[in-house]
């Protein structure tokens, strides 16, 4: 306080009684009136209310104080609505501190003498403080509007047309050769046993037909550089060998001598070593499996190229490197689930005619390995099915969480299954069962009433599944051996691979079941830990079809809200700077910063703060060994300053 | 020692431990009157000069008060916080400051009872211990 | 002929070491005598406390005096130089942040005594005599200076006009400051007399610190063969570099020893706060028993940290009255 006479005004509110009631107003009057430094001292009722501001307005216009400290309520309650009354009156906003004499002392505090003396060091604090305020002006920078979505099921092209519609331009990069994620995997989605094809096809085509949509497929990120408002992503698309005009016709199939698995139907069932990966996909070009291809292989083969009416086939496609730069980042890449392998006691991978759930959404599905005629290895359509839940999950070898939907998804098999035979006998083996709100209930009180038998178990760690004969005996120490001809294990959900890989690229945080974790698990559940990089769909936590398009759609509108074509984005104003006087270019900071927002300037050796990226946490000043980095207005020297007067008031 | 009234500091980060004793106020849970606060963005900004600097100015205990592992604001800036303070506490020590004068913990939002009970109990604990008498802080031999 | 400045030099709590950097001028000290007039040097030359005390006040262009100070001999000659003075020096860390003897502020003075004069095991003491300010003699009274309880910093007992840094200051750093007094042309009063970056900016292992610095594990220089070329940081060894002032051109690095700390904090910053924060927060460790374990590997963090300096820590010497 030395220098120039500054000086500040105090105003204190009285909060109608809740301070005036156990803080003697008066005492602080006389202690901080006549002070060197307060040009004057003014009490209020209310001065959140209209006329307190309005009074509070006019006096600071009247008296042209230097700074405005103002005792009242917790900065969290009022501090914009007081920031904005001195801007109104010409002054920097960030002229204005409070003193939270109402949570911190008059609420808190029994003794009023206490209390009083308290408010008096918290005011004094805050003078000490206000004084050393530099002026802050907002902060904002020119952004790009094109969003990147990562991932190509029903999240992702669901967020790309939302922002797409809007006027977005929109890249999508899919890791499988064309679009549909896991939906397009699925028969029908339970409760309502909506088509799920039928669902995606009109999706499909709408991605196809978008001119601001650019799908990528066969690709994967290899590195995301950048921030809210600017990234550039880089993008590693495989070969194909299979040009875009390639639209699907199949011709090539039929001469195609390769017979390979058929991945698409997790192995069951086979298809050719050219394929797509199902008929009316999108993109629609099929792709060669390079491992198998004769022509790769030994060099013996052109049939596919010979017969295509388009001259599609490329067999020196080499795939390409392609940097995409987006305002925003969504990650729509699912989920996956645990393979029943984990588990040997439920027989999976050694007793025949025991499926995974996807397998058996597979096989129930009419583009599936038996166009949707369900049956046993033997061909013959299984007379009894048992479904065993939670395989896996609640466990410590497995997935310790509930994943929340696969309940839905196991009793739906019953639903599948009488379908086709109405005779056939179900059986859901479960410990807790969770359904979610009226319809699911519904949907499980149908089950039963159509004849699955609900076996519960709470030993489900205990279950035995044995071959006996032709069928499988399922057996648990509460209830009694089940003989059927088909199991279906439903696991939990799980991180897709490469979840981890995908959030180190961008700096994201993932929870410890290993997914994205949200920016705040209530407020923000579709942002991730770094501003700009959003998630849709299971990527963030399993969730149902439903859940997972709502997500996708509220992460594309919050990203076109604020990436608006001619606007710019608003940024921290609390940011760290560095001093480059100061800097030795020790690059601890750089080492502390949770956002990497931090670079080292080779050429002037020190380290730069990029203002897009920081959030002003302030890490890097209480770091900063050589005192260059300066956390704004919360400086070494305001802090110091506001310790002595919290302890000298 | 009933006299003693022992100035406690607590450094507070703005999105959980401040908000916590925010709620505290809210609910009316008295707690002493000498724990006084300081805002800070984050429990990683607290430079160790704060507290050394307050322990200098006057303060018998310090406080620094966090988000609960995991639910930083910034990531992981309490991380970094407890790190520091880790090393800081044996540097305290061995400059005659008792460990029980300074104190990291994690007080979130919704944690009202939580920091009035750490206020009360750093009051207590500090109350037992003294004033503190820092070295070069006994009565000035020199002129 | 203008008459030539006058400069005295004079040493309190010290090792002899900063009087040993002026005879490390070489021929240049040659130059030094030439250009001023040397009236009080008790370390090389007989001077009495009675030539200065007749002298007139601020007759003496300038005073250097080294180390720290601890009895009441020191401070009478050190008030009495700064009296005679125009422009006081601290010159040298004991003088500007209490040096190598302010660790013993770690101590007690009794602690300190009892060690010295009665329990060290080369000590033969048997009627327990250690120093006091008054004792008898053979019927006669001698006396001996005070001995106070801390090791106080020049300018904890007055005014200091500038400060050389160094255990001890560097030759070269010393002719400049000469070179600065005999040309008038000091910088702003009260400034550290040497670069206010900290050593990183001009440390040769600099380029080999990765971006990112994270330290699972601390080790001692005496525990590891050091890589030559590689930043001491970045293979977890200690070095005060990054908050320590530059100017020395670095001999201990270029020696494969990581920088102590000599030249004291850059402006304003507590050497021993800065080091922890910044040492603190790259420690790779998400668990409160591996952070103490990994902690535990700086087993003396106040002697580290402070090792020249702490009497000018937050907590080391003069404070300000307690309200």
């Amino acid at each position: 306080m030395n220098g120039k006479k500054t000086k500040i005004a105090l105003f204190l509110c009285k909060c109608g009684a809740n301070i005036a009631d156990f803080i003697d107003l008066k005492e602080i009057e006389s202690r901080f009136s006549g002070n060197d430094t307060t040009s004057f001292v003014e009490t209020q009722d209310l001065l959140c209310s209209p006329a307190g501001k309005k009074n509070m307005l006019e006096t600071i216009e009247k008296n042209k104080p230097d700074f405005v400290v103002v005792a009242a309520c917790s900065p969290q309650m009022h501090e914009k609505t007081f920031q904005e009354v001195v801007a109104d009156a010409g002054i920097n906003m960030a002229r204005m501190q409070m003193a939270n004499i109402r949570e911190q002392s008059a609420w808190v505090t029994t003794d009023k003498k206490k209390a009083t003396l308290k408010a008096i060091a918290l005011i004094n604090a805050a003078m000490e403080r206000s004084v050393l305020h530099d002026d802050l002006q907002p902060k904002t920078m020119e952004c790009l509007t094109d969003l990147i979505i990562i991932g190509g099921g029903m999240a992702g092209i669901e967020a790309a047309l939302l922002a797409a519609n809007a006027g977005r331009k929109v890249t999508i990069v899919e890791k499988e050769i064309s679009l549909g994620g896991s939906v397009i995997k699925i028969e029908e989605v339970a409760p309502n046993m909506e088509c799920a094809p039928c669902l995606l096809s009109p999706r499909l085509a709408a991605v196809r037909d978008n001119k601001n949509i650019r799908v990528i497929s066969n690709a994967s990120v290899t590195d995301v550089l950048g921030f809210f408002g600017n990234f550039k992503v880089k993008i590693k698309r495989m070969a194909r060998y299979v040009k875009e005009s390639c639209i699907g016709c199949e011709a090539c199939f039929e001469v195609c001598p390769v017979t390979v698995d058929n991945d698409f139907n997790l192995g069951l069932g086979t298809k050719k070593a050219i394929s797509t990966l199902f008929a009316g996909s999108v993109p629609a070009a099929a792709a060669i499996d390079k491992t198998n291809c004769l022509h790769f292989t030994d060099g013996s083969c052109n049939a596919c190229a010979a017969v295509c009416p388009f001259q599609s086939i490329d067999f020196e496609d080499t795939g390409e490197d392609i940097e995409v730069s987006a305002g925003a980042v969504i990650v729509a890449t699912g989920c996956t689930t645990v393979n029943p392998s984990t588990v040997p006691e439920t027989g999976y991978g050694k007793i025949e005619n025991v499926y995974s759930m996807p397998e058996f959404e597979r096989i129930a599905s009419s583009n599936g390995p038996y166009g949707g005629e369900i049956r046993l290895k033997n061909g013959e359509p299984p007379r009894s099915v048992a479904v065993i839940h939670c395989v896996g999950s609640l466990s410590d070898g497995g997935v310790p969480y509930c994943s929340g939907i696969c309940c839905m998804t196991a009793i739906k098999t019953g639903e599948l299954l009488r379908k086709k035979n109405p005779d056939v006998e179900v059986y859901s083996i479960h410990d807790r069962l969770v359904f979610n709100g009226p319809e699911q209930q519904a949907f499980f009180e149908k089950q039963k009433e159509e004849g699955t038998h609900f076996v519960k178990t709470e030993r489900l760690r205990d279950l035995r599944v044995v071959q006996n004969g032709t069928t499988i005996e399922i057996s648990g120490p509460d209830f009694q051996p089940i003989a059927v001809d088909m199991v279906v294990l439903s696991t939990g959900l799980t991180p897709q691979k490469g979840t981890l890989a995908l959030a180190r690229m961008l700096n994201a945080d993932l929870t410890d079941a290993g997914f994205f974790k949200a920016d705040h698990p209530i407020l923000r559940a579709i942002g991730s830990s770094i501003d700009g990089v959003y998630t849709a769909g299971c990527c963030a936590s399993p969730c149902d079809v439903t859940t997972a398009i709502t997500r996708a759609q509220a992460a594309a509108g919050d990203a076109i809200s604020k990436l608006v074509p001619g606007r710019k984005i608003a940024l921290e104003v609390m940011t760290t700077i560095i001093d480059e006087i100061k800097c030795a270019g020790c690059k601890l900071c750089i080492a502390v910063c949770p956002y990497k927002a931090i670079d080292f300037d080779g050429q002037k050796k020190v380290c730069v703060v990029n203002e897009a990226i920081c959030r002003g946490c302030g890490t890097c000043a209480a770091t900063c060994p050589g005192g260059a980095a300066r956390a704004i207005h919360f400086s070494d020297q305001q802090i110091m300053a506001e310790i002595g007067g919290l302890l000298h008031g | 020692m009933d006299d003693f009234n022992p100035a406690i500091i607590a450094f507070v980060c703005n999105w959980c431990s401040y908000a916590g004793a925010d709620k505290a106020g809210g609910q009316k849970l008295p707690y002493p009157s000498n724990v006084k606060l300081i805002r800070v963005m984050c429990s990683g900004r607290v430079d160790p000069q704060f507290v050394m600097k307050a322990f200098r100015e006057g303060a018998d205990g310090v406080m620094v008060l966090g988000c609960h592992p995991g639910d930083c604001h910034y990531r992981n800036g309490n991380m970094k916080a407890l790190r520091r303070f880790k090393l800081l506490e044996r540097m305290l020590s061995q400059l005659g400051i008792e460990k029980e004068r300074f104190k990291l913990d994690w007080v979130s939002a919704g944690e009202s009872a939580r920091f009035q009970e750490l206020a009360k109990k750093m009051t207590d604990t500090i109350k037992k211990l003294g004033p503190l008498h820092l070295r070069g802080m006994v009565e000035s031999e020199v002129a | 002929m203008a008459q030539k400045p006058k400069v005295a030099f004079y040493w309190c709590a010290s090792c002899g070491g900063c009087e040993e950097t002026v005879i490390d001028l070489d021929e240049k000290v040659l130059d030094v005598v030439a250009a001023v007039d040397i009236v009080f040097w008790p370390c090389a030359m007989d001077f009495k406390y009675s030539d200065i005390e007749t002298m007139a006040d601020g007759s003496i262009a300038v005073s250097f005096i080294n180390g720290a100070i601890r009895t009441s001999e020191q401070e009478h000659v050190a008030r009495l130089l700064r009296n005679k003075s125009a422009l006081v020096v601290a010159f040298g860390d004991c003088a500007w942040m209490g040096g190598i003897p302010a660790l013993a502020n770690l101590k007690s003075k009794k602690g300190i005594f009892n060690r010295s004069y009665l329990e060290s095991p080369t000590i033969v003491n048997p009627e327990k005599i250690v120093p006091l300010e008054k004792s008898v003699y053979k019927g006669t009274e001698v006396t001996l200076p005070k001995f106070y309880d801390t090791v106080y910093k020049l300018d904890d007992i007055m005014e200091v006009d500038y400060y050389l840094p160094g255990c001890p200051p560097t030759a070269k750093i010393v002719a400049n400051a000469l070179a600065a007094v005999v040309a008038g042309q000091l910088p702003e009063r009260k400034s550290v007399l040497a670069s206010d970056k900290s050593l990183c900016s001009s440390c040769s292992r600099n380029e080999t610190k990765p971006d990112s610095v994270i330290i699972k594990e601390f080790k001692r220089i005496h525990q590891v063969i050091a890589d030559p070329e590689t930043c001491f940081l970045a293979q977890g060894i200690v070095c005060m570099g990054p908050s320590t002032r530059d100017g020395c051109d670095y001999p201990c690095i270029k020696g494969n020893m990581p920088c102590t700390g000599c030249f004291g904090p850059v402006a304003g910053a507590d050497q021993g706060a800065r080091m922890t924060a910044a040492l603190g927060g790259v420690i790779e460790s998400e668990e409160e028993a591996d952070i103490e374990r990994v902690v535990s590997g700086i087993p003396d963090p106040a002697g580290t940290f402070y090792r020249y300096g702490l009497s000018a820590s937050l907590l080391g010497s003069k404070r300000k009255d307690k309200i």
